[in-house]
């Protein structure tokens, strides 16, 4: 349950970074890619409280990475504030660290020639945990993920999903506040990454654990059931709940089965002259009418009043969340080919 | 806005540093070959110079004993040379195996790194140098036991002073994201100009004095002093060499340390930290 009225653990206020081209003397020590200041956080402001999960979402470049790199100090930012559990990210990083268990994407970030609890012992040590704490954390974390028979296998010998939940003990290990996971899932194949994802769901609803998750996997974010933000070109575009966000952006999906063709086509122009959404034909017989969000089922079937006799089945369905986003994303680059 | 209570002070440097050199060794133990070629890598080079000493043993250039004066020039070299290379190497491998991220994520301040990821190199370059005395003295070196506290004294003061170029250099090196150049440029103007396998005196006049703005030429040429009877043409008194190097230690630590923060805080406005 997400306590509203406490601190925000985390906390992020028109949050900018501009990523600038490389100094001309540093270009003579390696090349760079920057050629010029690209803006990957645009303004972005959000808090999340404890217990709460939020899923950050955004196509590859959308400025995820980004904000939890500045969250855990690990960039600056041009402009703006964050804070960790009321500690700024850039003057007490080493705070905010203490509260913060991180997981970056890459899941090369382990000592692979290292056995799992000897991964979990380096990061222990440097969280400051004595001899004697840290040994039964290894053990009770190792049993949370489901790695307790494999405290001394070799990193390199596990699976990518056995090596995602190595990351995510080593983010448990000393107890955060607070959760940063930079697509925890990514190279994890679908059964491990759901197990994964219910595991991080319960651990953070248990703890109360604030976590920030980003991810590209629209059933994740489904059985997160999270709070979604939305990031689009270093923007956040949407803030809200996935069911807020499929009542603003998503109409209902309509399938309507006709008797004959000529019906089927002759529905297809009035519906289409009414302008009540997307319409696509399915097949000779069969109209699939994606809603606009103010459009009902009755409004449609006062529109094909004359034709409720050829009308042989209708069915409500509910649109892909796949489809909601792309609508969003379609409707963002509009936005920006018009500016 | 009230801070939260922190749970945990985090680790101090002493814990930081443990963390570090269980790792390394570890790392290190799980390629025994490789650990294997690297010490046979210290010990084969002074073979050559027991058949060289043969030759031109008795030369006062050398004091008289080629081998034991190249066996202190090889020794010494060894020692500062593990203390110069290991941090930037350490950061180099974790900048390659995607490791430095995690280590800088760390509620450790980032200033104690140079010091923990340098240890095990460090150590691993006393038992090198340590090595090649030894082997020297099974070849025949003699050393003067009156000295070996000096000596001592003079390659821990080397040995910081080493690990501050190493600093300096991965300094470099953060901005490069590859290779070292800081290092190798020194390396290779201390194997000419310190005078490790010759005299100091041999070099061209207008040499000479770049010897004196090397560390390595206080470090071997004052252990030549104090464990050899007679160092050679060049001899350096243990006093100078001692203050030379305090110097050199408090300035190129300082100035490293400063360099390292400063280049990390560049890379982390730049985004650069933990790319390669």
């Amino acid at each position: 349950m997400t306590d509203r009225t406490a601190q925000p653990s985390i906390m992020v206020e028109n949050l900018v970074k501009r990523y600038e081209p490389s100094p001309g003397w540093m270009r003579l020590l390696v090349r760079s890619n920057v050629k010029r200041t690209v803006t990957a956080v645009d303004n972005v402001s959000f808090e999340v409280q404890p217990g709460e999960i939020c899923t950050v979402l955004g196509p590859n470049g959308a400025g995820k990475t980004t904000i939890f790199r500045i969250l855990v100090g690990l960039t600056t930012p041009s402009e703006g504030t964050s804070t960790v559990m009321g500690h700024d990210s850039v003057r007490q990083a080493v705070r905010v660290r203490r509260q913060v268990g991180w997981m970056p994407s890459d899941q090369r970030a382990l000592l692979m020639r290292h056995s799992v609890q000897e991964n979990l012992r380096f990061h222990g040590q440097l969280q400051g945990m004595e001899r004697a704490e840290l040994t039964e954390a290894i053990g009770h974390t190792l049993e949370l993920v489901g790695l307790e028979g494999w405290a001394t296998s070799t990193c390199f010998a596990l699976s990518a999903g056995m090596k995602a939940r190595l990351q995510l003990a080593r983010a448990l290990l000393h107890l955060p506040k607070v959760l940063i996971l930079d697509e925890p899932t990514g190279a994890v194949d679908p059964v491990a990454s759901h197990e994964l994802v219910n595991l991080i769901r319960d651990i953070c609803s248990e703890r109360q654990i604030a976590a920030l998750i980003s991810s590209h996997k629209i059933e994740e974010i489904q059985a997160l059931g999270s709070r979604v933000l939305m990031l689009d070109r270093g923007k956040l575009r949407y803030d809200g709940s996935l069911d807020a966000l499929r009542q603003k952006y998503a109409g209902s999906l309509l399938e309507i089965r006709f008797r004959t063709a000529p019906a089927a086509a002759e529905a297809q122009l009035a519906l289409k002259n009414a302008d009540i959404g997307l319409i696509t034909r399915m097949d000779d017989t069969e109209l699939a009418c994606e809603l606009r969000s103010t459009v009902t089922h009755a409004n449609v079937l006062q529109l094909l009043e004359t034709q409720t006799e050829d009308i042989m089945s209708l069915q409500e369905k509910e649109t892909p969340l796949q489809a909601i986003l792309a609508n969003i994303y379609r409707d963002a680059e509009g936005e920006y080919d018009a500016s | 806005m009230t801070q939260v209570k922190e749970p945990r002070a985090g680790a101090g440097v002493r814990k930081t540093s443990l963390a570090f050199l269980r790792v390394d060794l570890i790392e290190e133990f799980n390629y025994p070959l490789t650990l294997v070629m690297q010490i046979l890598g210290v010990i084969v080079p002074l073979i050559p110079f027991f058949f060289i000493s043969e030759l031109v043993g008795d030369s006062p250039t050398v004091g008289g004993d080629y081998l034991t004066y190249t066996v202190i020039g090889l020794g010494m070299t060894t020692m500062l040379t593990g203390a110069m290379s290991g941090f930037g190497g350490s950061l180099q491998n974790a900048f390659q195996r995607g490791t430095l991220e995690v280590f800088l994520v760390e509620p450790v301040p980032w200033t104690t790194l140079p010091l923990a990821m340098n240890q095990y190199q460090v150590m691993f370059g006393a038992v090198s140098g340590m090595i090649v005395f030894g082997v020297g003295i099974i070849l025949g070196a003699q050393f003067d036991s009156s000295g070996i506290l000096a000596a001592v004294g003079l390659s821990i003061l080397g040995i910081i002073a080493g690990a501050a170029i190493g600093i300096v250099s991965a300094a470099v090196l953060l901005l490069t994201l590859k290779s070292a150049p800081v290092l190798r440029l020194y390396s290779l103007a201390a194997s000419l100009l310190a005078g490790s396998i010759f005299s100091v005196n041999q070099l061209p006049g207008w040499a000479r004095p770049l010897s004196f703005l090397l560390p390595h030429t206080y470090v071997i040429n004052g252990t030549r002093t104090a464990l050899m009877a007679n160092p050679g043409s060049f001899e350096m008194e243990i006093s100078t060499a001692v203050l030379a190097l305090v110097i050199f230690d408090v300035i190129f630590f300082t100035g490293g340390v400063f360099l390292f923060r400063r280049t990390l805080e560049f890379s982390r406005k730049m985004g650069t930290l933990g790319g390669y």
